[in-house]
């Protein structure tokens, strides 16, 4: 009989204690995973505005908790698009509005018409708005399939009623499903004049991307220059708190989960002292039992996964349908994810089988036999 | 190891020599052996008997490298216990182990309980589960094999730990007090087993019982009291 056939008739035999051991590190599993998943998908959905634009690197104001609240004024802006090595800057304002039920955060874009091609607009259908228009609106052509809206039909945002002049394509399943504004309507709406939320910026063709990026944030400190989804990540101080708890609570599920499976193991291997002992007097070396003990645990540990990461799609698909994170969290599951929440199943198990694992293995043959 | 097995010139022909053994507690003051003296030849079955706390069981453990002596020497055909550094190898390959309680694992098969301690399988041998088979139809078991303790009797029970003792051929079987547990009718099967066994493979026997009938199935008995062998 094989140790690995002996790990899971050990199992098998005590349903009860493997079922419960497995669901405290299918609870774990799924606490990390769930945490994880939704860090990145916040942190997906925030950088998803970065990637509406076509732009080599994107700039915004320096320590706001929430990259949405960046405000760059005008003057800034030109000073930007002025610097030597930038081929356009283009001033946005990104700001976000509940339209109703099933799109509590719809992304509303405000950009000047002649900004739309640098940034990587495409009109599929009528036209542009115009420059200094009040109730002009072009659609991502998801958002207009979600609403059912067509080119000259009423859209109301911002307390208007505003007519569809174009539907639009980006490079970004993000732009695809917001609503494009000429940026002076969208700041009267908002009450923030000559305010742009980020700047989007192309560099010239040749220039490195990383001096010209030096040269602005050495000129400007308050700002911040993003090129990737992880600086982005750093910058906004929402995500870093939400990446900060998602790393605190794993740590803090491997620490509590290793705690009660090693009091369960230490329990269980207490009953199972003879057990050890009549393997011993059979010729089994310590190393094989101690091997025998960590086979159980890391077998707990795949069903743990596997369970944990189940519960963990649920958990997030559940959370996705919250009210109050509808539009916001999107389900990003990743490989890194699963990866983690396996991680932390072995290191569990590692942690809370090897010293009740020693210890039984360690102990002499006559007084394991001797076990009552 | 192999040659550490070797019978060496003054240990020829013998299973066991036991030289001034003697086992102390670790609190002093239980002498469980006292100096203790004793050989057995390849083939003999021995009985050792005597009262309660007499120290039969202690030397017996001692045998199977299951404790350490305080002083004095065992040597199992001539490889010296104190020198070896491998205890488990010993165990699994040179001596086979019968308890008082069977000590079967209750999750598994009569079968399986035989395999567990078989040793790697090589090429050409039987498969563990053709030997555990073949062991099961030696101590008449073959018709339980798929039978878990708990639907065993005393008797069957302790055959099948007979069985699990024979698994890796050992040249020297130790059985403590294998009856000890079992009704007249399981005794007399087991007592029975035990000599064939030695009738058909020559596997050296020392059994520690204090029954004196059991004792008298065997070639040679040996008496202790109070940690010493009276006559050997």
């Amino acid at each position: 009989m094989s140790t690995l056939a002996l790990v899971a008739r050990n199992l098998w035999g005590k349903k009860s204690r493997s079922i419960g051991l497995a669901l405290a590190i299918a609870f774990a599993v799924m606490t990390v995973v769930a945490l994880t998943v939704v860090g990145s998908g916040l942190e997906s959905s925030a950088t998803a505005v970065m990637h509406i634009g076509e732009a080599n690197f994107v700039l915004s104001q320096k320590g706001v908790s929430d990259i949405l609240n960046s405000t760059i004024d005008k003057p800034t802006l030109k000073k930007i698009d002025s610097t030597p090595g930038v081929a356009s800057a283009v001033g946005v304002l990104v700001e976000t509005e509940k339209i109703n039920a099933a799109n509590p955060v719809f992304i509303e874009v405000g950009i000047a018409p002649s900004d739309l091609a640098p940034f990587g607009v495409k009109i599929l259908a009528g036209h542009s708005y115009s420059a200094d228009a009040t109730n002009q609106v072009m659609l991502g052509y998801t958002a207009a399939q979600n609403f059912g809206l067509h080119v000259g039909d009423k859209f109301r945002a911002n307390g208007a009623v505003n007519t569809v002049t174009g539907i639009v394509s980006t490079s970004s399943s993000f732009g695809n499903d917001a609503a494009f504004f000429p940026l002076p309507a969208l700041q009267g709406y908002n009450r923030v004049p000559g305010i742009v939320t980020l700047i989007f910026v192309k560099v010239d063709h040749g220039v490195p991307v990383s001096k010209v990026m030096h040269r602005i944030t050495y000129a400007q400190p308050e700002l911040m220059a993003l090129r990737t989804a992880a600086q982005f990540g750093q910058a906004d101080l929402t995500l870093v708190f939400v990446k900060a708890a998602a790393t605190g609570s794993a740590i803090l599920a491997v620490v509590i989960g290793a705690i009660i499976i090693g009091n369960t193991m230490l329990l269980s291997l207490f009953e199972r002292t003879r057990e050890f002992g009549m393997l011993l007097s059979v010729g089994w070396s310590r190393k094989r039992i101690v091997g025998l003990i960590m086979g159980e645990g890391f077998f707990l540990a795949i069903v743990g996964t596997a369970a944990g990461l189940a519960l963990a799609v649920i958990v997030v698909l559940l959370l996705t349908q919250l009210p109050q994170l509808l539009g916001v969290l999107h389900a990003h599951f990743t490989a890194s994810a699963f990866i983690t929440g396996f991680a932390t199943a072995l290191a569990m198990t590692f942690l809370g089988t090897l010293y009740p694992a020693v210890r039984a293995a360690m102990r002499s043959p006559m007084d394991a036999l001797g076990h009552e | 190891m192999a040659e550490a097995y070797q019978v060496d010139e003054r240990g020829a022909g013998l299973a066991v020599e036991v030289v001034g053994l003697t086992k102390v507690y670790s609190d002093g003051n239980v002498r469980a052996l006292d100096g203790v003296d004793l050989q057995v030849a390849e083939r003999e079955f021995v009985a050792v008997t005597g009262p309660s706390g007499c120290g039969k069981s202690t030397l017996l453990h001692l045998l199977a490298a299951l404790d350490t002596p305080t002083s004095g020497t065992v040597r199992i055909f001539g490889a010296d216990l104190g020198r070896m550094k491998n205890l488990a190898k010993y165990r699994r390959e040179e001596v086979g182990l019968v308890f008082q309680f069977h000590n079967l694992l209750p999750q598994l098969t009569s079968l399986e309980n035989v395999e567990i301690a078989m040793v790697r399988h090589e090429h050409g041998a039987p498969s563990h589960k053709e030997k555990a088979a073949q062991l099961l139809e030696l101590v008449e078991l073959a018709h339980a094999a798929d039978r878990k303790p708990a639907q065993l009797s005393g008797g069957e029970r302790q055959r099948v730990a007979i069985a699990r003792a024979l698994a890796n051929d050992p040249r020297l079987l130790l059985a403590d007090e294998p009856t000890g547990s079992l009704d007249s009718a399981s005794v007399k099967v087991v007592v029975a087993l035990l000599t064939r066994l030695r009738e058909q493979t020559g596997t050296t026997i020392v059994m520690v019982t204090h029954d004196d009938s059991v004792a008298a199935v065997t070639d040679r008995v040996i008496h202790m009291r109070d940690g010493r062998i009276l006559d050997a």
